[in-house]
C-alpha cells in the first residue's frame, strides 16, 4: 500500500551498515520510521551522527540500502552561521517571507534577542536559531524529514518544552530523528533507535520511557 | 537562491565592502590633488582614472579574493554547505550561489569606476571622446571576465584547502597575471629558454585585461577583432577555471 505525497518514510533495509569506511554499526532487521518523532539513542562515539549524516546522504553507507520519502533537512550538531549577522537576519534570508512573524514571535516567546549578533550568543541561544530555521523551513503541502543532531544540547527546559510543543502540532507530515542524551528518566520515546553492541535496533512501544531504555545501552 | 541571500546578507553585516565602495567612489575624487597632477590641471582627469580603476583591481584582488575565500571556508566549515545539501541543494548550486553573492558587489564598484572614468575624465576632443564609451565599456567586459573566475576559483579552493590558501593561489594568480608574465616575457627576450617560453605561453595573460593606459594616453577603442580575441581567451579561462572550481569545491569537511 503506497501512502500519500505528504507521508515522509525512511526505510531502513536489513543489513545496512554505517561508518566511516570501516563499518561501525548496521541493522539486523530492517526498520520503517514514519511521520511522528523517533528518538536516536546510544553512547558516544557509537554512530549516531554517522547514521544521520548517512540518512541525509552526505555519507556514503558501508553496506545496504534506505530510502527516504519527503523533503530532508539535516541540522547538524555544530552548524553556525557568520558571527557578525543577527539571528532575524538568518531568518529573513533562510525561512519563506510568509513564515518571518512566527519565527520571530517564537524567538520571543523563548527568549531569543534576535537583535543580538550570532557570534555573541550563547550556545543554547544559537542552538534555538538553527532549530527555528529548520522547523520554519517545513513544506507545509508534502511530507518532511528532520534530521536533528543533538537539538537540545545548551537548550533550557522552557525552550525544549516550546519545540515539543510544534512537535505535537505537525507530527502529521514530519518525520523528525532526534539524537539526543536524555536528562530526565520519565521522558517518553514510544519510538526508538538505539545503537549498541554495532547492532541498531528499532524499539518501539506506546509507553516507553528513557528509563526503560536505558539498562539497553552497553 | 537561500544561500545566495544568506552569503549577500554576511558580506553586507560585515560591512568591509564600504571601504571597497569609498575607495572606487570617492578617492579618485581626492587623490588627484595629492599628487603631482595638483601642479598641473591638465594630469587631473588621467589621474583620475589611475585612481578609479586601480582602485577597482585593489578592491577586487584584495577584499574580493579575500571575502570569496572567506566565504567558501565557512560554507565548508560551520555545516551551513551540509545543511543545504541535505535540502536537495547541489554542490554545483552552492558554488554558483557563493559567488553571485560576491560578484553582485563586485559587479557595481565596476560601473562605480567606469562611470568615474566615463563622467568625471571625459576628454575634451571630440574624436576621443565618441571612443571614451566605448573603451570604458571595453575595459568593463575585461575586468568582470578576468575577476569572475578568479572569484569562483577562490571560493572554491578556500572550501577545499582553507581560506589562506585559496586566497594566497588566486591573488598569486592574478598578480603574475598581470605583472609576473611581463617580466617573464622580458627575461625571454634577453635569454631565449624552452621550458620558460612554454611556461609564459600557458601563463594566463591578465595584463591584457588592465588597458588603464590606454584610458591614461587615451589611445581609443581596442579594435573589434582584438577584442574579440581577447574575449575569447579569457572565457577560455572562465571555461578552465571553471572545471577545477567545480571539481574541488565542497560543502563540507569531510570527517
Amino acid at each position: 500500500m503506497s501512502l500519500p505525497a505528504s507521508h515522509p518514510i525512511i526505510h531502513l533495509e536489513s543489513g545496512l551498515g554505517i561508518g566511516y569506511g570501516a563499518p561501525i554499526a548496521r541493522f539486523e532487521k530492517e526498520a520503517t520510521l514514519g511521520a511522528g518523532t523517533h528518538f536516536l539513542l546510544a553512547r558516544n562515539g557509537r554512530g549516531k551522527t554517522t547514521l544521520l549524516r548517512t540518512i541525509a546522504r552526505t555519507l556514503r553507507q558501508v553496506s545496504g540500502s534506505f530510502r527516504t520519502t519527503g523533503f530532508l533537512q539535516y541540522l547538524p550538531e555544530d552548524l553556525r552561521f557568520d558571527p557578525e549577522i543577527t539571528a532575524e537576519t538568518v531568518f529573513r534570508m533562510l525561512i519563506p517571507r510568509n513564515r518571518h512573524l512566527e519565527a520571530l514571535d517564537l524567538a520571543k516567546s523563548i527568549e531569543l534577542d534576535v537583535k543580538k549578533p550570532y557570534g555573541k550568543l550563547s550556545t543554547g541561544n544559537r542552538r534555538k536559531t538553527s532549530l527555528i530555521v529548520a522547523e520554519f523551513s517545513i513544506r507545509p503541502d508534502q511530507g518532511n524529514i528532520l534530521l536533528l543532531d543533538e537539538p537540545f544540547s545548551g537548550l533550557d527546559a522552557f525552550a525544549r518544552q516550546a519545540f515539543e510543543e510544534i512537535w505535537l502540532k505537525s507530527s502529521s507530515n514530519v518525520l523528525r530523528l532526534v539524537s539526543c542524551h536524555p536528562d530526565y528518566d520519565s521522558m517518553l520515546m514510544p519510538s526508538a533507535l538505539m545503537i549498541e553492541d554495532q547492532h541498531i535496533k528499532h524499539i518501539t512501544s506506546p509507553n516507553q520511557t528513557w528509563r526503560d531504555l536505558k539498562p539497553l545501552l552497553n | 537562491m537561500r544561500l545566495f541571500k544568506l552569503t549577500f546578507a554576511t558580506i553586507f553585516h560585515r560591512k568591509a565592502w564600504v571601504i571597497c565602495a569609498i575607495a572606487v567612489g570617492i578617492l579618485p575624487f581626492i587623490l588627484p590633488y595629492l599628487s603631482t597632477a595638483s601642479e598641473k590641471p591638465v594630469l587631473v582627469q588621467p589621474a583620475r582614472i589611475q585612481a578609479a580603476w586601480g582602485a577597482l583591481w585593489i578592491s577586487a584582488l584584495c577584499w574580493g579574493l579575500f571575502t570569496a575565500a572567506q566565504q567558501g571556508e565557512n560554507n565548508a566549515k560551520t555545516g551551513v554547505g551540509e545543511y543545504f545539501l541535505t535540502t536537495g541543494m547541489s554542490i554545483t548550486r552552492q558554488l554558483l550561489q557563493i559567488w553571485l553573492a560576491i560578484f553582485c558587489y563586485i559587479l557595481p564598484f565596476t560601473l562605480i569606476a567606469a562611470a568615474v572614468s566615463q563622467f568625471a575624465a571625459l576628454p575634451a576632443a571630440p574624436a576621443e571622446r565618441a571612443m571614451w564609451w566605448v573603451l570604458n565599456s571595453q575595459y568593463v567586459c575585461l575586468f568582470l571576465i578576468v575577476i569572475a573566475p578568479l572569484l569562483l576559483l577562490s571560493t572554491a579552493l578556500a572550501s577545499r584547502f582553507g581560506g589562506i590558501t585559496g586566497f594566497a593561489i588566486t591573488l598569486g594568480l592574478a598578480l603574475y597575471g598581470l605583472y609576473g608574465v611581463g617580466y617573464l616575457d622580458n627575461m625571454l627576450k634577453l635569454e631565449p629558454n624552452a621550458v620558460l617560453r612554454g611556461l609564459w605561453i600557458f601563463s594566463p595573460h591578465y595584463h591584457f585585461a588592465d588597458i588603464t593606459q590606454r584610458l591614461y594616453f587615451k589611445s581609443g577603442a581596442i579594435a573589434g577583432s582584438s577584442f574579440g580575441m581577447m574575449v575569447a581567451y579569457f572565457l577560455a579561462i572562465t571555461a578552465v577555471y571553471g572545471g577545477i572550481s567545480r571539481l574541488s569545491f565542497r560543502a563540507r569537511i569531510s570527517s
